[in-house]
């Protein structure tokens, strides 16, 4: 595959969605992705030996140093960096409005790709990694983390057929972010959530925000529509909702402006919410290449390893 | 509105072209699914009024240029009146007729009517410019017209500066006729009448003052809407005896000239009647628009005044004050001087010959009778000279009528003197009675009667008393159309009771030419008959004038038939005669014997008839009646007296017709004829309206520009 990888660095998303399977299609980004860097900044082992401490009551049994017994006739417990595999938990916004594609692939399958690639570098570091579909409440999709190889392939057979039932229903995220809470109550947990966050009232920001307040790490992949972004459109235009399936007859040219700071001014304030609640944050469109959306997302996450953060 | 391609309007179905567009393109909208559709709805709400507003304002502006496209090819245009004179700069020939009839005195706003068409008719002047050749014609009757046109507008400005209102009705029709007249002697190819009037219709009558190929016509329109007027139009006096012998009636018409109908409330008319200069009654008359009635005032003229001026006025001034009066000359009868020659005298009173003459001439003896009279004899009669004559104790000329009663015939100078008398305009009446000797009267009086006379006849003679009043004669077959008779019908029993005992008859005669019987008996003889000489006349009753030979004297045709007789013989039989003449008429005045006769107009102005205007003339005429008011004449007689002629003085009033101002219906104007254009000046102006189109296409077009841009 390593000589693949440097072709695949200018490959569409959208000439990659149609690659084969999504386990295939996920390697294909992280190797795309990882081959840029010099050194992999995620390797080794989430469980390391920080120091030795003097047993007292309560510790567990299990982690009682006995070779340090043997030598000095006290009783010694292991102190671990890390105390548990790292649980990641991808949430995928597969309601309607993520169906929408401008000309390229639809956000549902832009933010489908992302997360798997996602899920297989998380199971190459042996952490555990889950995923929570919403959208439609009935077809809630919750994959719980685990961090063997074989659960991967669990994990993106459920994604591929999200992605191929494509985005329906008008659940928000919110939903699902509640119910991770719930999941990862005893346990700090990596939350990445993949989603454009158009939901009225803004609920999902406020449990990204509970999230964080609960000592989570939490990513949001702000995946947009090009066509969203720029509004290109021309002539007399009936703009059909995918959610409400609301219809609503304009100019696109007399609204334009309006739209597009409407537009930037929500941007802004999701931007401005979610640094302000401590959520990484990252936006792309469904047309920039996806190694390079997930070589943002890790170079980020690097970036807030233990010590950066606060 | 007209159209000079109407099929073009069918482009106007193209105004359902954008709005099909509006309708199809809606239904045409591309759909595209959206997701961030809650961004657009918040946007669309914003702005989908102004689009909206837009949207629809674009679809009419569209709309619009379309019909505007179809308008404009079919060439829309309406018509408009002239406004205003049509007046043409340069040279050409042009003629201003100027209404200066006295209703043009009319005030409005303080000013006299004519002084707003003399401005007009100077802007007229100026615009024309000094090449065009010009004449101003006065539309006044009997208004001096020039005889030419002229470039010389300086003089025409000064006579539309001195341009007033005269006395005299309008006569319109005259002054376009005199006016075509001017314009036809001219060789200018472009020739204008310009009208300046009030257009009354009185003034304009219903004939074509030139044909098709007469002059152009502009009307320059500056008459009021409304001009109400009252006038008083007539003024009659006549005697009136239940007030006396200087008893006058005066019946004034006044007239209400207001077109615009009955209003609720009938206006009240306050007249008032000067006799001398003086308000001598006032009255009152409801005098509804559109009605003219009569006043009657009942007045006397002033003690030793013959004649008076007497005027009726209207009490409150109306908008055209010069027609709210109205004079007459108020004259009592002109008394008859009567000479009676008593051929009978007796002591006894009412045996006297003249005894029931004289009552009958003046009853009672008064002054107001209208005759004055002189009873002499025939003795007295031979000292009577035919002039004024210091030292002599009568004169002719001094009475207007000489009655012989029973007088015996007189000696041939006498009747030659009275002959001539009678030549110069004398009356004489001849009675005969029991003194008249036919035979001396075949000899010496002839010349003093119509027919010779012959002995009487004495119908009663041989009858009994009681057969007597039985076989007396009665007067019948009196000409009734004769002034003598005209206070008597035809079978008047006052005259016809009469019964007549004897008679005298008349001989033959072959003067037929100068002779009429004007009453005859019931046998046939003549009773009365009358006889022309010269000026004068003479008149024979073939009875006596007492009651010897008739008793007629003791009947009521007795009095008047003598009235009437000495009247007749005077030649005063106009009874209160009155004098009215409208202004512009000529006056013809007797002379007399006057050497010289000035007449005075009331601004006194006037004429002085002398020398050869007046020697040898029985009469002479004057013109000048310019103004209205009384008109008083003063006479030098041969003996070099002068003083005013109470008995010529005349009064002159405005001719009535004036005084209506209705308007004149466009048909009594004259066609506007080719002038110079070679096609009739239309009446209307036709205003294309496609250009306006056109514009308003453009300005369509533009916004639609700016719309589409927004």
């Amino acid at each position: 595959m390593a000589d693949v990888a440097p072709s695949l660095k200018r490959l569409d998303p959208a000439e990659l969605a149609r690659l084969g399977s999504l386990p295939i299609k996920a390697r294909v980004i992280v190797e795309g992705a990882l081959s840029g860097m010099h050194r992999a900044s995620v390797h080794g082992s989430s469980v390391e030996f920080a120091e030795h401490k003097e047993y007292a009551a309560g510790d567990e049994l299990r982690h009682v140093d006995w070779k340090a017994y043997a030598k000095q006739d006290r009783y010694y417990v292991k102190q671990f960096e890390q105390e548990s595999q790292l649980a990641v938990y991808l949430v995928l916004d597969a309601s309607a409005s993520m169906a929408f594609s401008g000309g390229g692939i639809p956000k549902v399958q832009y933010a489908g790709l992302l997360l798997a690639a996602l899920a297989h570098l998380v199971i190459q570091q042996q952490d555990k990694v889950g995923l929570v579909a919403c959208g439609d409440r009935a077809l809630e999709t919750v994959v719980p983390p685990r961090a063997r190889t074989t659960h991967l392939h669990d994990l993106l057979g459920v994604l591929d057929a999200v992605m191929v039932r494509g985005g329906q229903g008008d659940e928000s995220p919110a939903h699902a972010l509640g119910r991770i809470a719930e999941l990862t109550r005893r346990r700090r947990a990596l939350i990445v959530l993949a989603s454009d966050l158009f939901d009225a009232d803004g609920e999902v920001l406020d449990a990204l925000a509970t999230l964080r307040a609960q000592r989570h790490d939490v990513s949001v992949v702000h995946v947009l529509d090009p066509h969203e972004r720029s509004f290109p459109y021309d002539g007399l235009t009936q703009f059909e909702a995918l959610e409400s399936g609301n219809r609503v007859l304009v100019n696109p040219a007399a609204i334009k402006r309006d739209y597009l700071a409407r537009m930037d001014a929500f941007l802004a304030g999701v931007r401005d919410k979610l640094a302000q609640a401590g959520v990484d944050y990252h936006l792309t469109a469904t047309d920039k290449p996806l190694e390079q959306a997930l070589l943002e997302l890790l170079i980020a996450r690097t970036r807030l390893q233990p010590g950066a953060r606060r | 509105m007209g159209f000079l391609a109407p099929l073009m309007l069918a482009g106007v179905v193209a105004i359902g072209v954008p709005i099909a567009i509006h309708l199809i393109g809606r239904r045409r909208a591309r759909v595209v699914k959206f997701a961030a559709l809650d961004f657009l709805m918040a946007t669309k709400r914003r702005t989908a009024r102004r689009l909206r507003l837009r949207e629809r304002a674009l679809l009419v502006v569209r709309a619009l240029a379309c019909a505007a496209v179809a308008l404009a090819l079919a060439k829309p245009f309406t018509s408009c009146a002239r406004k205003g004179p049509q007046v043409t700069r340069g040279p050409q020939a042009a003629v201003l007729v100027i209404d200066d009839s006295f209703a043009t005195g009319y005030m409005i706003d303080g000013k006299p009517w004519i002084k707003v068409a003399a401005e007009e008719a100077r802007k007229v002047l100026v615009q024309l410019g000094p090449e065009a050749e010009v004449a101003i014609v006065r539309a006044s009757e009997g208004a001096d017209h020039p005889t030419e046109l002229t470039r010389d507008h300086l003089r025409l400005r000064d006579q539309l500066l001195a341009l007033d209102a005269s006395a005299r009705p309008a006569d319109t029709s005259r002054a376009l006729a005199r006016a075509a007249q001017l314009l036809a002697a001219s060789s200018h190819a472009r020739k204008t009448v310009f009208l300046i009037s009030l257009l009354a219709r009185t003034g304009l009558r219903e004939e074509a003052a030139w044909g098709s190929d007469g002059p152009m016509l502009s009307v320059i329109d500056v008459r009021p809407p409304k001009l109400p007027n009252l006038a008083v139009v007539g003024l009659r006096v006549d005697a009136d005896e239940g007030t006396g012998g200087r008893g006058v009636a005066i019946e004034a018409d006044v007239a209400n000239f207001d077109g615009s109908g009955a209003g609720s409330e009938v206006p009240k008319v306050e007249l008032s009647l000067m006799i001398a200069d003086h308000v001598v009654a006032r009255g009152q008359l409801e005098l509804p628009p559109g009605a003219t009635k009569t006043k009657k005032f009942l007045a006397a003229l002033p003690a030793g005044a013959r004649a008076s001026d007497a005027s009726v006025a209207l009490a409150t001034d109306d908008a055209l004050p010069i027609d709210d009066r109205r004079f007459v000359r108020a004259q009592l009868r002109d008394e008859v001087r009567v000479l009676l020659v008593d051929g009978d005298p007796r002591s006894v009173r009412h045996d006297d010959e003249l005894f029931y003459l004289e009552a009958a001439l003046r009853p009672g003896d008064r002054e107001d009778s209208g005759t004055q009279i002189r009873a002499i004899t025939a003795e007295e009669l031979a000292g009577i000279t035919p002039g004024a004559r210091a030292d002599a104790k009568l004169a002719l000329d001094d009475f207007d009528v000489v009655v012989l009663a029973n007088v015996p015939a007189l000696p041939a100078e006498q009747v030659a003197v009275l002959a001539d008398w009678v030549r110069a305009g004398g009356g004489i009446l001849v009675a005969p009675g029991d003194h008249v000797d036919p035979a001396a009267y075949d000899r010496t009086m002839l010349p003093l009667l119509p027919q010779g006379l012959r002995d009487p006849i004495d119908t009663t003679w041989g009858a009994s008393p009681e057969d007597r009043d039985s076989r007396a004669l009665h007067l019948v077959k009196w000409e009734a159309d004769h002034p003598i008779f005209t206070p008597f019908s035809k079978d008047a029993p006052e005259l016809a009771d009469a019964k007549y005992f004897k008679i005298s008859l008349l001989g033959p005669t072959t003067n037929t030419l100068d002779r009429q019987v004007l009453a005859r008996f019931t046998n046939g003889a003549a009773a009365l008959v009358e006889a022309s000489v010269g000026s004068g006349r003479t008149l024979l009753y073939t009875s006596t004038l007492d009651r010897d030979w008739n008793d007629l004297p003791i009947h009521p045709g007795f009095v008047p038939l003598l009235h009437q007789a000495m009247r007749h013989l005077a030649r005063k039989h106009a009874l209160g005669t009155t004098t009215d003449h409208v202004v512009g008429a000529a006056v013809t005045l007797p002379t007399g014997d006057l050497q010289r006769l000035e007449v005075r107009g009331p601004d006194g102005l006037g004429a002085v008839f002398e020398g050869d205007r007046i020697a040898g003339r029985s009469q002479v005429r004057f013109t000048r009646t310019d103004r209205p008011g009384i008109y008083r004449v003063i006479g030098t007689d041969a003996a070099g007296g002068t003083r005013d002629r109470d008995e010529l003085a005349f009064a002159v009033n405005l001719d009535p017709h004036g005084s209506d101002l209705a308007e004149a219906p466009a048909s009594a104007l004259p066609r506007s004829g080719t002038g110079a254009n070679g096609e009739p000046a239309d009446e209307s102006r036709r205003i294309e309206l496609w250009h306006a189109l056109a514009a308003a296409l453009l300005l369509l077009l533009l916004a639609e520009g700016v719309l589409v841009q927004r």
